[in-house]
């Protein structure tokens, strides 16, 4: 007979929701917690989505700004970063206005945009394609863009996608369809 | 590898690197920071204090513009406007006789109306009303 082994089991992080709960009491440490969780997938949305590398830590900050502010208005209706990215979504659009520049970054490696792992070979093959995919993407409509960054970068549902649009699945699948043609289209 | 494929693999890996190098525990410092110390009314930019004081200027003008309009008697400020028009372009005569109508008017008013109905009126008093209403 087996015998049953003991596992010192680690103890569970805190689910999202449980943070935003002691947050919403006062508690800084559960936002600063929440920002190490999602900041970083924060970043690579907006980078993705046109945000320049020196733009990137003040937006960043912004939209965390933003969605610690209005947590109130957060009813569960999708994940915690699912809503975040939205939120950051709203800032670049922001900014894109005041700047009038985040459509024509310069994608560079030196921008930081482009991933500089792997074989040079291939590296400098999928930069090249990043790089004109970042134009593209800089192109597109902002629903396209961002359900596209959503789906694509992001890798969620088009259920949660359009919960946190508040736009229906058909309508995320539309865009997202329209968004892949372009950019198709695009890297030809 | 097939064009979605290749636009996949791309999209998975835009903005990576520059994501990577976000220092997150000075990002968490710095929001945490600001949390604490900027007011949270210092919200989006339609709330801001100039947008917030064009708006009220355009309220009081156009609330202001609602309310002269209703206290100004519209029925009072039509009519004077049409007597004043037609009073400068009547002749010196036409002036005359229009006096001499109200001057009729009163007397009548003053030594019939507060003792007598119409049905009490001579024909001459009846004739003289007629014309004081013809103008």
């Amino acid at each position: 007979m087996a015998q049953p082994q003991s596992i010192a089991a680690a103890p569970l992080p805190a689910p999202d929701a449980a943070l935003i709960a002691a947050w919403r009491g006062g508690d800084e440490q559960a936002a600063a917690e929440l920002v190490r969780r999602h900041a970083r997938a924060l970043a690579r949305f907006l980078a993705g989505a046109g945000a320049s590398g020196a733009d990137l830590e003040d937006l960043v900050q912004e939209a965390l700004i933003r969605a610690f502010r209005a947590v109130d208005r957060f009813r569960g209706q999708c994940q915690f970063r699912t809503w975040l990215l939205t939120i950051g979504g709203n800032v670049l659009k922001d900014h894109g206005r005041r700047a009038a520049r985040y459509k024509v970054v310069p994608l560079t490696e030196d921008e930081g945009l482009i991933a500089r792992d792997g074989d040079p070979h291939e590296r400098a093959e999928a930069g090249e394609v990043e790089a004109r995919l970042a134009v593209g993407v800089g192109q597109l409509p902002r629903l396209q863009r961002e359900v596209f960054m959503l789906r694509a970068q992001q890798g969620l549902e088009y259920e949660e996608i359009a919960a946190a649009l508040d736009t229906t699945t058909g309508a995320a699948r539309v865009h997202y369809h329209h968004a892949v043609k372009r950019l198709k289209e695009m890297l030809r | 590898m097939n064009d979605d494929a290749k636009l996949h693999e791309a999209a998975r890996r835009l903005g990576s690197a520059a994501a990577e190098r976000l220092d997150i525990e000075r990002v968490a410092a710095a929001v945490v920071e600001r949390l604490r110390h900027e007011p949270a009314g210092a919200g989006p930019a339609w709330i801001q204090p100039t947008w917030l004081r064009i708006a009220a200027a355009v309220l009081l003008l156009v609330g202001g513009g609602v309310v002269l309009q209703t206290v100004k008697s519209p029925a009072l400020s039509h009519g004077s406007h049409l007597v004043t028009d037609d009073l400068t372009d009547l002749t010196t005569d036409q002036l005359q006789d229009v006096l001499n109508t109200l001057d009729e008017t009163l007397n009548l008013g003053s030594t019939t109306l507060p003792d007598a109905d119409l049905e009490d009126l001579d024909a001459q008093q009846l004739q003289a009303v007629l014309r004081s209403l013809e103008g």
